[in-house]
This record gives structure tokens, sequence and C-alpha cells, in this order.
């Protein structure tokens, strides 16, 4: 172990280019794993932000929130299951809008307006008022403040912004928040063919008093098949791109891996071979299999660790100069941590190749090898 | 040369390996390559295969037909413009449908008044749809003769069209894809929203007079329409929303894939030189010049490659023989195929370039002292 320590100190220049290689591949890891944080926090703000255990679709919709509408009398049957302990219409609908000071723009906010009835994360319970809503910090990417108007779709429909929340976006898109009257005024408006009586919502979120699959079967069963209820869970999986985003990102997260201990494995399989003549003189006086190999071991984890390092500092670094609302890239804890084991064990695994070869050392070929 | 074929005969197991992991990833970025043009194709290519040359949003729409509400103003507009020959409005929506009284599925249809217009430019089978209720489905997804059953809400009717033709490479948003008359496509809306006052006109598609062109046409367009936003068929295809994010991932993946094999291909190179080093410092020693140890490595290089490319070119030609695979549209690109191959062979020379000075390095001398090993 002492050895292969003091090789890493008296000699860095030998493992510089592995290093090097194996940070581009952390900071490739981070950033792969930053972005589709990022993207999947941009797709799901709107429902993990929901104080809610079930989200209720018409099953007509096929679990999509802008094809699904739920009439009153769904509703009253959804309210009237045991263990629904409360129940609130969601709506939504997607606009480009133009800032209120420039309605001849080319370029377009795009945008989702939703309504809603129970308080999401960060809302006020009551909804904004009529042409109000509240939007996400996104927004002030676009240099839009409090009390600024904004005009939403081909109607040009005004709404005021009163106010700020914080991680709720939908679908990619900044998050307008406002009442379900507002909701369907601005549907009316830009979307006639998607008009709803008043008494109707896209969706319900629905809080749960007991076990939610239970529940949720059981509003299934209340409304005679006309819905389609998900745990708030897999409604958020359900969402558009978001599954598919997550298994893209996942195929690339694991190629780099695996090239990671491509690379680790070639480079200690070339160390091992340099060192052939070295290791047989030093089983020759006693070193046994264990300790070479465990040198071999701790210089792969060690130079995974400083890649690491490196590249969670490089990760950090591109966080903080990144502008709000442009790239969707998020460092968070855990991203980092699964990168670092990520390296760590494809390090381990790369430089287990070694293994047989410093197994097979003969040091007394070895010796005559060196000499 | 003799020399590096009879070192390839002599150890055929390592250099099959190599061959044989450098087959498995050109192999890898074909598919994935295939599974990107059919992944494309699945979202835009009912607009890249429609008949009309010109298709116009409006500026709200962002490029996506269902998101996009043209106005009778910008109808009017647009009708107006000198050089356009014809004007066909369309309508798009993704519906909840049964085929032949089957499981419900999403599909996309698209209506339009004139089928000339932003309708399939070539049939694989069946004929044009001419009456009202009839559709030209997508071939992956419809067979002639299917009964298509739009799944209506509450009060709504519904509406059964019936497949008359199928074309190829004609999905939209990965999604079943009908193209049927406006009038039809209007009573689908309805079938599911009864409530709906008026069901608005998603898009224009337009065709250019005799000699105008369409990149043209789509620039006065704009012009004359602040709202609308005119581009050729080409360029929505290009532009929809989704395709530039499908293009990026999946250019992370080559790009990676396109690092790993230098760093393969050299690491290997270089792991059998310093093995052989011994050997060839007594080449040198007896005589033998820098250049022919350098052309034997470079000619091993290049042999274990190319076959590795034939292997990954075999695997990419029987994956693809299908032509689908998961309702996805993959097909064999010799193109595609060669180009890579290529690149493999110039990336596996530059990640053998560190064994090649390697090579040039050895010093005859070190034969007589037992150094270079």
């Amino acid at each position: 172990m002492k050895l292969a320590l003091r090789e890493l100190r008296r000699r860095p220049g030998r493992f510089l280019a592995a290093t090097a290689v194996l940070t581009v591949l952390a900071v490739l890891l981070m950033f792969l794993g930053g972005l589709l944080d990022g993207l999947l926090a941009g797709a799901t703000g709107a429902y993990r932000a929901q104080p809610a255990d079930a989200i209720v679709y018409s099953t007509n919709a096929r679990e999509s929130l802008v094809r699904s509408r739920i009439e009153a009398p769904i509703r009253d049957a959804v309210e009237g299951v045991d263990g629904v302990a409360e129940v609130g219409g969601l709506g939504s609908i997607q606009l480009g809008a133009r800032p209120g000071s420039d309605p001849d723009a080319r370029e377009l906010i795009s945008t989702a307006l939703l309504g809603y009835e129970m308080a999401p994360r960060g809302l006020p319970d009551e909804p904004p008022g009529e042409g109000q809503v509240i939007a996400d910090t996104t927004l002030k990417a676009d240099d839009i403040e409090v009390g600024d108007t904004l005009l939403l779709g081909p109607a040009r429909t005004e709404v005021e912004v009163v106010g700020f929340v914080e991680d709720t976006n939908y679908a990619g898109q900044t998050a307008l928040w406002a009442s379900l009257d507002t909701w369907r005024s601005v549907t009316e408006a830009n979307r006639p063919d998607r008009v709803f009586a008043d008494d109707a919502v896209a969706a319900l979120v629905v809080r749960i008093d007991g076990d939610a699959s239970s529940i949720t079967e059981a509003i299934d069963e209340a409304t005679e098949g006309a819905t389609d209820t998900l745990t708030l869970d897999a409604a958020i999986e359900a969402l558009p791109g978001v599954s598919q985003q997550r298994s893209t990102f996942n195929q690339i997260i694991g190629v780099t891996t695996v090239i990671a201990l491509v690379v680790v494995g070639l480079f200690f399989a070339l160390i091992t071979v340099e060192r052939t003549a070295l290791y047989g003189i030093l089983k020759a006086i006693g070193g046994s299999s264990r300790t070479l190999f465990g040198g071999v071991l701790l210089q792969a984890v060690l130079l995974a660790l400083i890649a690491s390092a490196l590249a969670t500092a490089a990760a950090v670094a591109l966080a903080s100069v990144i502008p709000p609302g442009t790239l969707p890239f998020v460092v968070t804890g855990q991203r980092i941590l699964t990168s670092v084991v990520l390296m760590v064990v494809a390090a381990m695994v790369g430089c287990a190749f070694s293994l047989r070869r410093v197994l097979r050392i003969d040091p007394a070929a070895a010796i005559g090898t060196a000499s | 040369m003799f020399l590096a074929f009879h070192e390839i005969r002599r150890g055929p197991v390592r250099f099959s390996l190599l061959a044989l992991a450098i087959g498995l990833l050109l192999f890898l970025v074909l598919f994935q390559q295939a599974i990107q043009n059919g992944l494309i194709t699945s979202f835009v290519g009912a607009l890249r295969n429609q008949s009309a040359p010109v298709v116009v949003f409006s500026l709200d729409g962002q490029r996506t037909l269902q998101g996009s509400t043209v106005s009778d103003d910008i109808d009017a507009k647009v009708r107006e413009v000198e050089g356009v020959d014809a004007v066909a409005r369309a309508g798009q929506g993704t519906f909840t449908v049964t085929i032949g009284g089957g499981d419900a599925t999403d599909a996309s249809i698209l209506g339009t008044d004139d089928p000339g217009l932003g309708r399939p430019s070539e049939l694989s089978g069946g004929r044009r749809a001419e009456a009202e209720g009839e559709a030209v489905g997508s071939e992956a997804d419809f067979e002639v003769g299917d009964e298509v059953s739009v799944v209506a809400s509450g009060d709504g009717e519904a509406v059964v069209l019936t497949v008359v033709g199928v074309a190829r490479d004609v999905q939209l948003s990965v999604e079943p894809t009908l193209f049927t008359d406006l009038a039809t496509y209007e009573a689908s809306v309805r079938a599911v929203n009864p409530q709906a006052p008026v069901v608005p006109v998603n898009g224009l598609f337009v065709r250019p007079a005799d000699g105008v062109d369409p990149a043209e046409l789509a620039d006065r367009i704009n012009e004359a329409a602040p709202d609308a936003d005119a581009v050729t068929r080409e360029e929505a295809a290009r532009t929809a929303p989704g395709v530039a994010q499908i293009r990026q991932s999946f250019q992370i993946i080559f790009a990676l894939y396109g690092m790993v094999v230098p760093l393969v291909t050299g690491l290997f190179f270089l792991i059998v030189t310093l093995q052989k080093a011994r050997s060839l410092t007594l080449l040198r020693a007896i005589g033998a010049r820098t250049g022919v140890l350098a052309t034997a490595l470079v000619t091993q290089v290049l042999a274990v490659t190319f076959l590795g490319v034939i292997v990954g070119i075999g695997l990419y030609r029987l994956v693809t023989s299908g032509g689908e695979l998961s309702s996805l549209t993959v097909r064999f690109d010799p193109a595609l195929a060669i180009g890579w191959g290529i690149g493999f062979l110039v990336l596996a020379v530059v990640g053998s370039l560190a064994s090649l000075r390697r090579v040039l390095r050895i010093d005859p001398m070190d034969a007589t002292t037992g150094a270079g090993t």
C-alpha cells in the first residue's frame, strides 16, 4: 500500500493522462446527471409541488392532463369515496406569452397556465384574483417582475404577475399559477376547441387518508371506469417525456461509466505490464499477490476520487455561472454522490482486469526478464 | 506487412477480441443512428412527407400544429400573398381511438380541406381518401380496411374513420397518424369536447405558384402576416420541438463512442507493443528499419479495425433487415455504414499514435543491455 502511495507521490506524471481522461469522464457524468435532473425538475415541478397523494384523469385522456376533462358528476363521485380527504380541481393550457410592454414580440416565452384550488407548495391557499398569476421564478430570466403584465396566446389575453414561486414548472415550460376561473377564461379566449364548463376541470388532485393504492382503485370503481387515478409518483412518471428522458440519459450515463471502466482497465493493464519485472522482484522478496493487487486497486480508487473531486468543483462552478432559466442544469448532492460512486466502482472493476496478470507473475521468470 | 499478418495469425484470439470489441462499438453507433433517424421520422414524418412545400403556423404555435391556431385574418392575408397557388386549412390533434374495437390507443388525426395539400405525397398501399370519413394511415400502425373509432366524451358522438390507404414514414409526434378531411377532424374534436363553440384551424398548407421558390414564399407570407410563422416543409420538420433535443442527446452518445474507439485501440496496441518490446529491439538490432516496424503496426491496426468494421456493419445489416423495431422504422443506410466505418479506421490510427511513437523511439543498442523491455 505504502509503495502504491509513494509511487503516486513520486511519479505523478505517469498517472496524469489517466487522471485527465477520468476527470473529463467524471465531468461528463455529472453534467449529464445535472442536465437530467434539471430537465426532470422543469417537467415535473407542478406535480411535485402538489399537496396530494393522487391525480384523477378522465379515462379517455390516457393519463394526459391536456386531454383530460372531469365533469361535476364525476367529481361528486370522487368526493364521496371513503378515504378521500380533500379534492381540488386542476387545469392547464400551454401558450406562448409576450411581455405586456412588447405585444408584437416574435420571440415568445413558453408558459403553462395552471388553474388550482388546493394550493401547491409555496402558493397561497386563496388563488390569485381574476386576471392575476403567480409565476415560477424562471420567468425572471425574461426580465419579468412583480407588477408586469403578460399577453397570453394568440388572443393576447392580459394577465398580471403578482408574485413568484420556486420549482413549479410544467412540461419544461414556465408555470403561471392562477384561479380556475382565470384558467377557464384564458382557455376560452385562446383555445375555444378546449373550452371547459364552469364546473368542469381538467383533472382532480386528491388528498387521501389511508392506503393510497387501494383508494385510487376505489375512486375508479366509484366513477364506473370514467376516471383513471394515479398515485402522485405514478402521475409524475407518466408525464410526457419524463420516462423517455430518464431512460435516454441513463443510457448515456451508463455508456460513460463503461468508458471509464475500459479506460481504467486498459491503463492499469498497461501499468502492470510495465511493472511485471518489478512485481517479480517484490514477489521474490516475499510480497504477496494480494498486497501487489491491493496497491493497484488503491491507485485506481485514488485516481477516481481525484478525478471526481476535480469534476465536482467543475460542476459546481458551471452551475454557478449558468444564468437561471437558460440551461436546465441542477447540481444536487445525491447526483454528485452517485457519480462519484459510479466512477469508483468503474475504477475498481476496471483495474480488476489486471488481477489475473498480477497473480500469474512468476518471480523467477520476472527476475530473469529484469536482468 | 509479413510481420504484421504473421503475428495476427499466431495470436488470433487477442486480435479477434479487439476486432469484436470494435465491431460491437460500430454496431452500437450504427444501430443508435438508425434509432435516431427512426425517432425523428416518427416525430415529423407527417410534415416532411406531405405534399405542401410551405407550412404556415401561428407564431404562438411555436412550430407545433396542435399548439397553433390560425385566425381568419391570417388565413385571408396568406391567400393574398403573391406567388400563392393554393391554400389548405388544416386541423390536427391527438385523440384516444380504438382500431377495430380493440384496446384504446393514442392517434394523431390531421385533417385538411384540400386532398392535394397536407396529405402524404406517396402511398405504399390502398388509395387516397376521397369521401368524408376516409383516411390514409401511417403504414406502421394501420392496414387498409381498418375501422378507427374516436372515443367520445360525455354527450359527444363517436366518429369512425375508415383507412383506405397507407403511407410510409408519415407519423407525427411518434403516434399512429391518420390523414383525413377537415370535416372529419372537426367532428373528432366535437366528439371529445361537445361544448367546443368553434374548432380553430391549426395551420395552413400552401402550394407556391409555378416558378416560385418555397423559401421565398415563406418569407413573403411572414412579411404580409406578422402573426404567421411560415416555413418550408423541410424547415418545419427540422425545427419542430423535440427534434433538436433528440439530435443533441444522440450526438453526445456518438461523441462518447468516438472517444472510446481511439482509447481502446490505442491502449490495446500500446500494451501489445510493450509486451513485444524486446523482440522489436532485437529486430532493430539485426537491421530492421524503423519504417518497417511502424508499417507493421499501422497495418495491424488497420487490419483489425477493418475486420471490426465488417463485423459491425454485418450486425447492423442483420438487425435492420426487419425494417421495424417496436413500431419504429429502422433502415440499413449504406452511406452511413461506410462513413462511420471510415471514421472508425481513422480514429483507430489516431489512437495508435502513442504505440507508433514508442516503436519509433526503439534504440537498437538496448538489445545489448537488456533495456527497452
